[in-house]
């Protein structure tokens, strides 16, 4: 049986509707969505509304919280200063224009989705603001996993979509110091592990500008990556009449990754 | 000169033990720097003689070199430093006296030196902490999966990590490993393993057991105040 996983939808309202479509296709009707909902897109209470009336299993994203909570974690991940006010910017329209009931939506949201072997969370099973890169210390990115009591975890927050196989892992320790009796050397097995980045439906950063989800086979256990195109120019030009900064249309019909280089390259968060 | 720190924690407002432990160090050989790695403060003796020695130190005292530890964390919430939240966890568990015991062992005078302290110190290649790189609560002891010591570690890119919180004393290596990872993207397959550096934790005991390490050797001792200090590495000179 597949299940899909999507995450990072930033009100992208045709990019959903044409990710939503493409699962259909496959007749999958098991669907979880790794939060981030709202933020940089036109269509925030669309996108909610869509995903509350299909009743799909959702976490709370980094923005779904900070729109509910207000800005109070780190933002040094924007490149520059300039990207920090524009994101800002994005958070306070989107702030104004969600309905409350969908702000109580986003308020309720769980952190994570347990489902047998698999955890679902938007950035990692820390914090919703934590990024898991594919390339991050392996032994880091196995100990997020085991230490979450899941065998695959499934994460978004990152934007860029792919599938990490932890395997044929040991640590040896030994303890010094101690009374002779109390020596001792033993060697850890360490247990295979898998984290699924499910890559964006609204906002892809891998390069291109197609929305990317991803497919699991809970029988067979494989996980395919997909790649959706859906109408871009519809989401541009809803950015631009939204009165949104026009870089995030820019960005996206580009596919890129961000929208500028660091102009700033010593700014330090001090929050 | 033989470099070496002094690794004390969870003194509590025990003046008599930091004494006893600065007594200790003026006898031991060596360039000594004294680390105080938290919990000064605790809800059982009045904590103000201890403190404001820590702050003034007398004359001939070793300078301490303090960081906030997990009760200096729960006054500090209590006290309104840590914006609405409260000592919430430390009222649930031990209950409302020990909060109102904590703040009346502490005279508001010192909570913005406590206020002010650092969580940590990276010295050299070591993480010098109370808790651990993930949380001030933390107990890192030897039934600490390896792999959550080896995160700790890595959070803070350090090689050796000392750690107070779990009270206990102990020297554990992580002498190697490996891990495969195979990661697939739109790009394609990459393969990578990934080798254990050489790291260690070490737990520096509280109260009257502190350790005394040397930075040349990276020998640890674990000494008990007032008491000749148990010889156990070859080369490592007795108190």
């Amino acid at each position: 049986m597949n299940q899909a996983v999507i995450s990072c939808l930033h009100a992208n309202l045709p990019a959903v509707e044409a990710v939503l479509k493409d699962i259909e296709l496959q007749g999958i009707t098991n669907i979880t969505c790794l939060g981030d909902l709202v933020g940089y897109g036109p269509q925030p209470n669309e996108v909610i509304e869509l995903i509350r009336d299909k009743k799909i299993p959702t976490c709370q994203g980094c923005w779904d919280e900070d729109v509910v909570d207000g800005l109070d974690a780190c933002d040094c991940s924007y490149p520059s200063q300039l990207a920090e006010k524009r994101g800002h910017f994005a958070h306070q329209w989107t702030t104004d224009k969600l309905t409350k009931e969908n702000k109580d939506y986003l308020a309720n949201l769980p952190y994570s989705i347990r489902k047998d072997k698999c955890l679902f969370v938007h950035g990692s099973p820390n914090s919703q603001h934590e990024y898991l890169l594919p390339d991050m210390d392996a032994f880091a990115a196995l100990e997020r996993v085991e230490n979450a009591r899941a065998e695959i975890l499934f994460c978004g927050h990152t934007h860029q979509p792919y599938i990490r196989e932890l395997a044929d892992g040991s640590i040896a320790v030994k303890i010094k110091n101690a009374a002779p009796k109390d020596i001792q050397e033993k060697e850890i097995q360490l247990p295979m592990r898998r984290i699924v980045n499910a890559g964006s439906v609204g906002e892809p950063r891998h390069g291109g500008t197609k929305a990317t989800y991803v497919v699991h086979n809970e029988v067979t256990n494989e996980v395919k990556i997909r790649e959706v195109e859906y109408d871009l120019e519809l989401t541009c030009k809803a950015i631009i009449d939204a009165g949104l900064p026009p870089i995030f249309a820019w960005r996206l019909k580009n596919g890129f990754e961000f929208a500028e280089q660091a102009e700033d390259a010593s700014h330090v968060c001090e929050r | 000169m033989i470099e070496r720190w002094a690794l004390v924690s969870g003194l509590k407002g025990d003046l008599d033990t930091y004494e006893l432990i600065q007594k200790d160090l003026k006898k031991t050989p060596g360039n000594i720097t004294l680390f105080v790695l938290g919990d000064m403060i605790g809800p059982e003796k009045n904590c103000n003689r201890l403190l404001h020695r820590l702050i003034n130190p007398k004359s001939n005292d070793l300078q301490p070199w303090c960081i906030y530890g997990w009760w200096e964390e729960q006054i500090l919430l209590e006290s309104g430093y840590r914006g609405d939240q409260r000592a919430e966890a430390l009222r649930i568990n031990k209950g409302e006296e020990v909060v109102k015991s904590l703040t009346n062992a502490v005279d508001k005078s010192f909570l913005d030196w406590i206020a002010a302290l650092q969580f940590g110190f990276v010295e050299l290649d070591c993480g010098l902490i109370h808790g651990s790189s993930k949380d001030i609560g933390e107990n890192l002891t030897l039934d600490t999966p390896p792999l959550t010591l080896l995160d700790r570690l890595t959070r803070l890119q350090v090689n050796r990590l000392f750690t107070a919180r779990s009270k206990e004393q102990f020297h554990l290596e992580l002498t190697e490993g490996t891990v495969n990872s195979e990661v697939e993207d739109l790009n394609g397959n990459r393969k990578k393993e990934q080798k254990v550096p050489q790291k260690a934790v070490i737990g520096i005991g509280a109260g009257k057991n502190y350790t005394l390490y040397d930075v040349g050797t990276d020998n640890t001792q674990f000494v008990q105040a007032g008491y000749k200090s148990e010889k156990r590495i070859k080369g490592f000179g007795m108190l």
